[in-house]
């Protein structure tokens, strides 16, 4: 049995890599070091900002929302927080998760807004999977709940006048997603893998990721800890389709063999991100509905028309 | 690392999930016990009769050991 390497007691985390052990105090302090140097480091928040926290339900999400919360009140930097959970319309699922960020938001005292795919564009993620199934496209559940979910996010991020966005991606998610778009040959996502992506458009709210140099296991450990982690195992129904579920069951069993191999990528990811000739798309404006995108017409809009839920007609003049 | 006992049964529990009893030949660690069960250690945080372990821990007779999944589909 592991004791913790600065007080002796027993240890509940050991860092393989560093060969450090730490008990629950420890942990937690080492926790709070790293997301601040995080914050810090990258200047993810100013003074008085209105901080938009993406909230799924998720212990991920959860624990970001708690630990900012708390954060906010050691900072007294004048922040005001606001939760934002997105109803994708996925059922038996995100019914759960919601009530979630509801008991949690009410006990922080923070305010809540939800938006759905409903609501926003007229079908529920599962109404939209039949309906590409039906029309025979060649789209995943998770493409079309990603492009949803990330522009309604910022959409709403921005009606409620949120001043940043933040969202719970760790180191997990951030190396997972720069392995995928390396295989993908994607060198402009690549490029807007960094802790804060900063106004690339007027409509744009800069996105941030305090969680950047995190393990999904610290998130874990930080959840359980702090009782956040959910009493109900629920996972989403489409999430094992993905080829982002293969990516991080290869790369856990890798780092299991190898230690430090998520560090060592998500350092090769920083030093790509720092090349000046790595291609960054252009802000452009959607022709369709107006929001950011990275092309004449948004991906929402693209998919959207695809399915046949949007008519040419609607396209802005 | 194994330890020689006459056997041990332990009650494994994977969060959300239900409960089994494992039998043991010898005391295991925690990390040896995941990977019997087929799983990968980098995707659980393990408690041991409600305590958080690390997975050097030798498991005893009796013990409830309740694996909570790092990853989450969401």
């Amino acid at each position: 049995m592991a004791n913790c390497s600065i007080c002796s007691k027993q240890a509940i985390y050991v860092i393989k890599s560093g060969g450090l052990a730490l008990c629950k105090k420890h942990f937690l302090e080492y926790f709070d070091r790293k997301v601040r140097r995080t914050i810090r480091k990258n200047k993810l928040f100013r003074k008085n900002e209105h901080i938009v926290i993406a909230v799924s339900g998720g212990k991920d999400s959860l624990s970001l929302l708690h630990y900012t919360v708390n954060l906010s009140k050691r900072a007294r930097m004048g922040w005001r927080i606001t939760a934002l959970t997105i109803d994708e319309g996925i059922s038996g699922y995100r019914d759960y998760t919601i009530k979630r960020v509801e008991e949690l938001s009410s006990s922080l005292g923070v305010e809540l807004k939800i938006a759905s795919f409903k609501d926003y564009f007229g079908y529920t993620l599962d109404e939209v999977v039949k309906i590409s199934g039906e029309r025979g496209l060649p789209y995943l559940p998770c493409t079309y709940c990603g492009v949803f979910r990330r522009y309604l996010l910022n959409r709403v991020a921005r009606e409620i006048s949120g001043t940043v966005l933040a969202t719970a991606h760790h180191l997990d998610d951030v190396v997972q997603t720069y392995l995928i778009n390396i295989f993908n040959n994607n060198w402009s996502n690549i490029h807007k893998l960094t802790p804060s992506l900063t106004s690339i458009h007027k409509l744009f709210v800069r996105r941030v990721k305090p969680f950047y140099e995190v393990l999904e296991k610290e998130t874990t450990l930080y959840a359980i800890l702090n009782g956040l982690y959910p009493s109900e195992r629920t996972e989403c129904p489409y999430a094992p389709l993905s080829f982002r579920w293969q990516v991080r069951r290869v790369l856990n069993y890798l780092e299991e063999s190898r230690p430090g191999l998520k560090y060592s990528t998500m350092k090769s990811l920083m030093e790509a991100t720092s090349l000046k000739n790595v291609a960054s798309s252009e802000a452009m404006t959607c022709i369709v509905c107006g929001e950011p995108s990275s092309h004449e017409v948004c991906k929402a809009c693209q998919l959207r028309a695809e399915l046949g839920l949007l008519e040419l007609r609607e396209v802005k003049t | 690392m194994a330890e020689e006992t006459s056997g041990i049964k332990v009650k494994v529990r994977e969060f959300g999930s239900g409960v089994k009893e494992v039998s043991l030949k010898n005391r295991v660690s925690v990390g040896e016990l995941v990977k019997s069960l087929g799983y990968i250690i980098e995707e659980y945080v393990v408690a041991v009769s409600g305590t958080i372990v690390t997975e050097d821990y030798l498991i005893n007779d009796g013990d409830e050991v309740v694996l909570y999944p790092v990853v989450s589909g969401g």
